[in-house]
Order: C-alpha cells, then sequence, then structure tokens
C-alpha cells in the first residue's frame, strides 16, 4: 500500500511576537506520499527537524476544528489538506495562521473575536416560560423540521470561513459566516420560541453587511454553506421584522426595480434604501456621477425582454410559497 | 491565590456535564482545559447513544447486554444505576438543543449497534458527540463557569489526605499556575495515544489520569483496552459501528463474510472485541488483503441511505482513504479505540483520594467491564459526569478551605526547569513514537506472554530515557515541546500500567485476550485490578466485582 513519495517544498509562517521583530518563513522540503494530510507533514516537522513549530492540532479527521490555518492563501484545515494537490497546482505548499485574528505564535491566532461573535448571537436555545419542555419526553421533531437545519449542524467552529471573510476584515461589527449560520440554526429549531426577536435584532447587528461573496462557503470543511444560510436569514429577517435597515431596504428596492423594467433605476434605488432627506444629502455626489456617467442617473426604459423578466419573478413568487 | 468550590479538569461531554451539576448546586465553578470545550475529543464520537426507550426493548435487557458486553467484570449495581438512568439522560440532552436523528413519526430515531438484543442506539447522523457536544456546550455557556483555556493539568494536590487543588501550565502566557478547589473532577478523557495506532486524538495522553496516579489514586483495570474493529486503514479514523448498524458487512479477501463463523447469531454486529479478533485473525490466516486489511462494504446500501446516514464517514473516506463507499469496499483494520480503565470510582464518581472525583474515559466506575458496548460511552459520560457533579458540588460544601502552596507550584516549575535547562537529552516526541511502536507490536488484540514480557521491559527502558528528557523549544508562549514532554510522562507512567496489569491477569476476557490462556477464569479472575504507584512502577491489587442479578455465563454471540 506504500505510495511512492515525492519532495514537496513548505514555506512555514514563523513568528514569536516577543522574541522576532519580524515574521520569516521557515523553508523544508519533505518527502510525502501524495494523499498524505498538510497536518501530518507539520508534525513530521516537529518531530523531525523542529519541535518548536507550534500550532492548534487534536483530532486529525476534521471533526474538532483545531487546525484551521491559511494553506496556499486558503483558510482550511490542515488535516483536510492533501499535500499531493496543492504542489500539483502551486509548486509547493504556504502554510500561514488564519487571517482576522492576531497571530500569537507560528500558527495559533487568537480566537477571542470569532468566540465573542459566536456568544453575541446568544447561541442556546430560549424557551416561552409558558410552554415548559414535555416532561419526561423528547419534543417530537419531524425529519422535515430537522431538514430545515439544512448542514448548519455539521459546524465544528473552526474559524475557516472567518478567516476567509472579507467583511470581517471591514467592519469589525460583522458577527462573521459561523455566528450567521449558527444563528440560524437556532432560527429554524422548531424548539426555540425568540425567532421573532433573533431577526429583529440581528438587522442592525451585522446581518446586512454581508457582501455575499461566498469565500465561507468555499472556505467551509464541513459544507455548511454559510452564505447560503446568510441568504436565508436576510429573507426571514425582512418577512419577521420587515424593511427595518438600509441593507433589507436596499435588497427589496433592487429586487423592485429589476421587476419593474430589467434594469436598475439608480436614483430609485438610493430613494428607497435611505430615504428622500438621505437621498437629498446625497445630491453633491449625484451630481459628480451625472457629469461622468448622465446615463446612471436617467430613468431607465425597460429592457426589451421586460415581461421574461416578469414571468422568472412570477414563477420564483409561486415556488418560494412551496418552500 | 485562585480558589474555587469545584474544579473540574477537561471540558468535554463528562467535564461539561460535572460542572454544569455543580453549578446548580450553587457551587463555584471552574473548568480547567487543554482545548476549547468544542475542540473535546468527546465531538468525534460518531455512532451513538443508548437508551432502552423502544417500545419492544426494556432497561433490564440493556443491563443485561451490558453485563454480558463486559464478559462480567461489569459492576452490576453501577450497571442497573446507569441503564435506569439512560433514557432520562437522553431526554435531557434533547431539551438541551441537541439536534437528533428523528423517525417519521418526529420521536427520537434508533439504530441497532453490537451487542445490544434492540435498536437501542439514539444517533445525530454519524455525528452524535458533537451534536451532543454543542447542545451541552450551549446550556453551559447560560450557567457561565470560569474557564481556565488551553491549561494543562500538570499535578493535583494532596495534602492532609484529601484534595486541595491542582497545579496548571498555562500554555499563553507560559506559567505555572495554582488552583485551590475543595473539589477537583477529574474527565480529561482516555490515553489512547499510548498506542499509535488509535482512532484517538493527538490530545488523547492520559494527563489526569496520570496525575491521579501520581498523588495517590488507584487505576483500575488499566490492561482493558478496546480495539474497534473498523479504522481506517492508514490513518487509523474511526468508521463507526453504526456503518453495520445500518447493514454495512465484512469481507475478507476470498470475498467470504468471515463472522458468520465466529458470530452465526448476529454475525457482524457482535461485540466489539468479537469481531476486532475475527479480523486480526483472519489476517492472521492469509485471508487478508496483501497489505494486512479486510474490508467492510457499504456498496449495497445504496448511495442516498450511505450519504444522509453516514455522510461523515463519506467525507472522512473520500478525504483520508481516498475510497468512496458508496461504489467500493473499504479497507480497514482494527485499532486501539477506548480505555475500559481509568481512575477507579464508585458510582457517585468519588476516588479513594477524598475531594477527588473522576468521570467519563478517565474514570472507570466501572460499567464497561472487560469490553464496553457501542453507545455505552457517550451515555456514560452524561450520566457519571453529572453524578461526579453532584458528589463534587456535595463535597465542596462541607469541605474546610483547601490550599495550594508555592512549593507546589515550584516542585513543577523546577521538574519542567530541568528539561528546558539540558543542553543534550531526549526529544520527548521520540520516545513518544517508540512507546506507540512497543505497544502496537506487543500489547494488541492479541496478548503473548514473552511479548508482554519484552514491553515491560521496552517500556522501563523509554522512562529512564524519559528522565534525561530535553525541552528544546525557548519560547514561553504556546511552547507545544513543554507539552509534549508532560504527556509523554504521563503517557509513559500509564502504559507501564496497562502491561504491568495485561502480564498478571492470566485469563482471557473481553478485550483482555491471552493466547496462553485462552479462557476466562472467573474463579480466580472474576475482580478488577487496582494499580497504584509505587516506587519502582505500579503495585497490583485486587478488588471483588459488584454483582446483583446476573451470574456469569459463556458469551456468545
Amino acid at each position: 500500500m506504500a505510495a511512492t513519495t515525492v519532495p514537496i517544498p513548505f514555506e512555514v509562517y514563523r513568528f514569536d511576537p516577543a522574541k522576532d521583530k519580524a515574521p520569516r518563513y521557515d523553508r523544508v522540503t519533505l518527502d510525502l506520499a501524495p494523499h498524505t494530510p498538510v497536518l501530518t507533514a507539520l508534525l513530521k516537522i516537529r518531530t523531525n527537524t523542529d519541535p518548536s513549530l507550534t500550532l492548534r492540532y487534536s483530532c486529525r479527521s476534521a471533526i474538532c476544528g483545531s487546525c484551521a490555518m491559511v494553506i496556499n492563501s486558503k483558510s482550511r484545515l490542515a488535516c483536510q489538506t492533501q499535500v499531493g494537490a496543492e504542489f500539483a497546482k502551486h509548486g509547493k505548499i504556504v502554510v500561514e495562521p488564519m487571517r482576522n485574528q492576531p497571530v500569537v505564535r507560528d500558527l495559533v491566532v487568537d480566537q477571542q473575536p470569532f468566540w465573542n461573535n459566536y456568544r453575541k448571537i446568544e447561541p442556546h436555545l430560549k424557551l416561552d416560560p409558558t410552554q415548559p419542555m414535555p416532561v419526561g419526553k423528547e419534543n417530537p421533531m419531524t425529519p422535515a423540521e430537522v431538514e430545515r437545519f439544512k448542514e448548519t449542524p455539521r459546524c465544528i467552529a473552526c474559524a475557516a470561513c472567518y478567516s476567509a471573510c472579507p467583511a470581517v476584515e471591514a467592519d469589525p461589527a460583522f458577527p462573521g459566516p459561523m455566528a450567521l449560520a449558527k444563528l440560524y440554526r437556532f432560527v429554524v429549531d422548531p424548539r426555540d420560541k425568540d425567532t421573532k426577536n433573533r431577526l429583529v435584532r440581528i438587522q442592525p447587528d451585522g446581518l446586512w453587511l454581508c457582501l455575499r461573496c461566498h469565500l465561507c462557503t468555499e472556505a467551509c470543511p464541513k459544507d455548511v454553506q454559510p452564505s447560503e444560510r446568510i441568504r436565508d436569514l436576510k429573507e426571514l429577517a425582512i418577512a419577521a421584522a420587515g424593511t427595518s435597515e438600509a441593507g433589507s431596504r436596499h435588497a427589496v428596492a433592487f429586487k423592485e426595480n429589476i421587476g419593474e423594467a430589467g434594469v436598475l433605476n439608480e436614483f430609485k434605488l438610493v430613494r428607497q434604501t435611505y430615504g428622500t432627506m438621505e437621498m437629498l444629502k446625497q445630491v453633491p455626489q449625484g451630481m459628480k456621477i451625472a457629469r461622468k456617467k448622465p446615463e446612471l442617473i436617467k430613468k431607465p426604459h425597460p429592457i426589451e425582454g421586460v415581461e421574461e423578466v416578469k414571468a422568472i419573478y412570477r414563477a420564483l413568487d409561486t415556488e418560494s410559497e412551496d418552500r | 491565590m485562585r480558589r474555587h468550590d469545584v474544579v473540574v479538569v477537561g471540558a468535554g461531554l463528562a467535564g461539561q456535564r460535572a460542572a454544569l451539576a455543580a453549578l446548580e448546586a450553587k457551587q463555584d465553578v471552574a473548568i480547567v482545559t487543554k482545548l476549547h470545550p468544542l475542540r473535546s475529543h468527546s465531538g468525534a464520537a460518531q455512532g451513538g447513544i443508548n437508551a432502552a426507550i423502544g417500545k419492544e426493548d426494556s432497561v433490564d435487557t440493556h443491563i443485561y447486554d451490558t453485563v454480558k458486553g463486559s464478559d462480567y467484570l461489569g459492576d452490576q449495581d453501577a450497571i442497573e444505576f446507569f441503564c435506569t438512568e439512560a433514557g432520562a439522560t437522553v431526554i435531557e440532552a434533547e431539551h438541551f438543543g441537541t439536534i437528533f436523528s428523528r423517525a417519521p413519526d418526529g420521536t427520537l430515531a434508533r439504530r441497532p449497534f453490537g451487542g445490544a438484543a434492540f435498536p437501542r442506539t439514539i444517533y445525530a447522523a454519524d455525528r452524535t458527540g458533537l451534536a451532543l457536544l454543542q447542545g451541552l456546550y450551549e446550556q453551559l455557556g447560560t450557567a457561565s463557569p470560569t474557564i481556565y483555556e488551553e491549561w494543562d493539568l500538570t499535578s493535583v494536590v494532596v495534602r492532609d489526605g484529601r484534595c486541595q487543588g491542582i497545579v496548571a501550565f498555562d500554555r499563553r502566557r507560559g506559567t505555572f499556575e495554582e488552583i485551590a478547589a475543595k473539589s477537583v473532577v477529574l474527565a480529561t478523557g482516555p490515553a489512547g495515544r499510548v498506542y499509535g495506532r488509535t482512532t484517538n486524538a493527538h490530545t488523547c495522553t492520559g494527563d489526569g489520569i496520570a496525575a491521579a496516579y501520581r498523588a495517590g489514586a488507584a487505576l483500575k483495570d488499566m490492561e482493558f483496552v478496546q480495539f474497534h474493529p473498523t479504522a481506517l486503514l492508514e490513518s487509523s479514523i474511526l468508521i463507526t459501528e453504526g456503518a453495520r448498524g445500518e447493514g454495512g458487512i465484512l469481507k475478507n479477501a476470498n470475498g467470504e463474510r468471515f463472522m458468520v463463523r465466529y458470530a452465526p447469531h448476529v454475525q457482524d454486529l457482535a461485540s466489539r472485541d468479537v469481531v476486532s479478533r475475527a479480523i486480526v485473525t483472519e489476517v492472521r490466516e492469509g485471508r487478508g488483503f496483501p497489505g494486512s486489511y479486510v474490508h467492510l462494504e457499504l456498496m449495497h446500501l445504496g448511495k442516498e441511505r450511505i450519504e444522509s446516514r453516514l455522510q461523515e464517514i463519506c467525507d472522512f473516506c473520500r478525504t483520508f482513504a481516498g475510497v468512496d463507499p458508496v461504489v467500493e469496499p473499504i479497507p480497514i483494520m482494527p485499532a486501539q479505540h477506548y480505555m475500559m480503565g481509568g481512575i477507579g470510582t464508585n458510582l457517585r464518581g468519588e476516588t479513594n483520594v477524598p475531594g477527588l472525583f473522576a468521570a467519563g474515559e478517565a474514570a472507570c466506575v466501572s460499567i464497561h467491564g472487560a469490553n464496553r458496548l457501542g453507545g455505552n460511552s457517550l451515555l456514560e459520560t452524561l450520566v457519571f459526569g453529572k453524578q461526579a457533579g453532584i458528589a463534587a458540588a456535595k463535597h465542596a460544601g462541607t469541605a474546610p478551605a483547601p490550599e495550594v502552596q508555592q512549593s507546589d507550584v515550584d516542585a513543577e516549575e523546577t521538574r519542567v526547569g530541568v528539561m528546558a535547562s539540558r543542553t543534550v537529552g531526549e526529544e520527548p516526541q521520540h520516545l513518544r513514537m517508540a512507546m506507540q511502536a512497543t505497544m502496537d507490536l506487543k500489547v494488541g488484540v492479541f496478548r503473548r506472554p514473552e511479548e508482554l514480557g519484552e514491553a515491560l521491559t521496552e517500556i522501563r527502558a523509554l522512562k529512564a530515557r524519559y528522565d534525561h528528557v530535553r525541552i528544546v523549544d525557548t519560547s514561553k508562549s504556546y511552547n507545544l515541546n513543554l507539552t509534549d514532554a508532560l504527556e509523554t510522562g504521563n503517557m509513559l507512567d500509564l502504559a507501564e500500567t496497562i502491561v504491568a496489569g495485561a502480564i498478571a491477569r492470566t485469563e482471557s476476557r473481553g478485550a483482555h485476550s491471552r493466547l496462553d490462556f485462552p479462557k476466562r477464569d472467573d474463579a480466580t479472575w472474576m475482580r478488577h485490578t487496582l494499580a497504584s504507584k509505587g516506587r519502582d512502577g505500579p503495585v497490583l491489587s485486587y478488588a471483588p466485582v459488584a454483582y446483583t442479578r446476573w451470574e456469569p455465563k459463556e458469551r456468545v454471540y
């Protein structure tokens, strides 16, 4: 069964803030079978050449969430990433600590910001005091209700999504993909009686700061699809709490706009998102745009296939009722 | 000085449940853990949690199956209590928020497991441990205990005949810290990493068991080590018994369903010790595949069932073995999986040291006896975690103020300081690997007296080399090399107790299978092994097994 090994060059981020002025990259080449996990390679470095390399790891089977790091620029689990494919694509394997969390030493980061965001969404069942749990019995839950959780119960809190998220980087107010996927898990739980409040609270608490770039879904080692669940949360939040935020008004206005003409009316979009007063404040900005691209502030004509767009909208509306 | 009523070491299911119970008893509770609670190895448990809640099933049948599974070494009073608590324990977990798999009528779904008369194993797909860990952690979060995270336990402080606290190493700051406590609960999990071929996480190094041993607690039945029949060939990653519960079958290189010969009635769902011995026998007698393994086949279950009920397993096989279980067999071999032995406790989690408690896999109550049934370990963490928490809180209510002295911390600093000051010495990881090679080769599924003797010599030689262990990393923060050294020392002590117990026990019972003594010997050996730390290694003594209603019978599946 022993597969043939190939020499694979590694560049491993090293930094001890207590001793080093700046980070460095240790270069080492290891002979490895292509299916060897990056974690195994790092442990080989610890055992054979440098026991001072430090990282978090435990289960080595993608279930404890300890060994998330940046490998060839992507946030992922070291135990789940095989060296062969990485080497084939990049010619080397560059290992760095996760992003959006300060480096403590080498590949170990301070996860406090990540856990604080998790705490903020109140990650526990909230009950209605007038409806206690059934005594000596489980709460009934049909397989269809279990399906509504989607893949969120698989989350191992590894923070790969948090590391990959540009909204987290741009705005510390954004709770991050994991916390929002966790919130979704409680929102769809039939046992939780705080659904509406959760959806009302999350709108000003950062829900609309998600840029829908899908990098979290791409990074997730357990296929939790945080991006898709954030989308679901946005829909549920509008349904439960209306368009209380600029973000939600923008989403609804965008949809209406396209539905009417098949093309955006920027003028209307800004007014619907921010209201007339706010829009007036943006007049100077609008003038600048008008000078450069006058077509943008003109009321656009409906596009040629607008009837088809409307047909798509009607079809989607029926579908969402089915869901 | 840091001071708490109750300190729980370990934040897996047993530790968290103990902490919750002590918090409910209005005690000041702190948790000390080397991993974030959600990273605990409890989360890796796949198959499920047993409770006889089915209409056709009964608590008595669960008790009987567990007694029989234990090969009559389990304490029957503890097993009766354990099985009686099962239903309420699972319901409580559901109320905590655990997302279980459900039957079409909305009740908790159940699957068949090895050694059980009825489908009794409640599950959450094939990630039941993770589901339970999430639910319990969410509850614990509402109670807000103090958590000392990424701290390594280095010693249990016993003075004036009672436990008074612990000394631990704070990885982040790189300092030894004292925590005084009226009660200490050790829920630090197993020492599976004494073996190289193990399903256990890298962090399962028996830190709490070793600290208890050094502090004077007796370890019980350490020679009983469970080998899980189905671990992936190279990585030893676990393939849940649920895979066979769902209908998976084992085949040898001749394409034969060999379990028919070893367990004619239940075949692939025989008890784990039986299946592991069968696989090793097949391979030894030349019916394994080249490279020494057999196949676990799931293909006949169909893509939809495999991918929904065994989702994580599919991922594991595809990622870690390059095998797609939907279309091809999975190459498997047994690997170390569980320690039936551990810190000896009664069913309240009390050890022989007043104020020191233990629960979960670190403890030995004993309910698993010589062989644990699948689905009983998750249940154990919750049932006895709670009991230990209750007992620890009660003890704290009456115990005098505890004290950890500066000399206790100094002793640990000196011990490690010497390792760090050496300019030549042994690399801890190399000692660890040598120990693992010895245990894999000589203290496995079948045990030969000459090999056990060699193993003891080798482990003792490694202990002598450990006296010259060296820490080369000079950084203070996250000095993993220092953690390696502490863990390796812990495991060498425990490996010695496993081998010593195995040499002394001249019979075959459950997971302990001596080729020179192939029969169970109830007249001599129906008793627990107790290992206490002596000057030159473990001192063994024996204690009776508690009986209630079940007379020993031959164990046939």
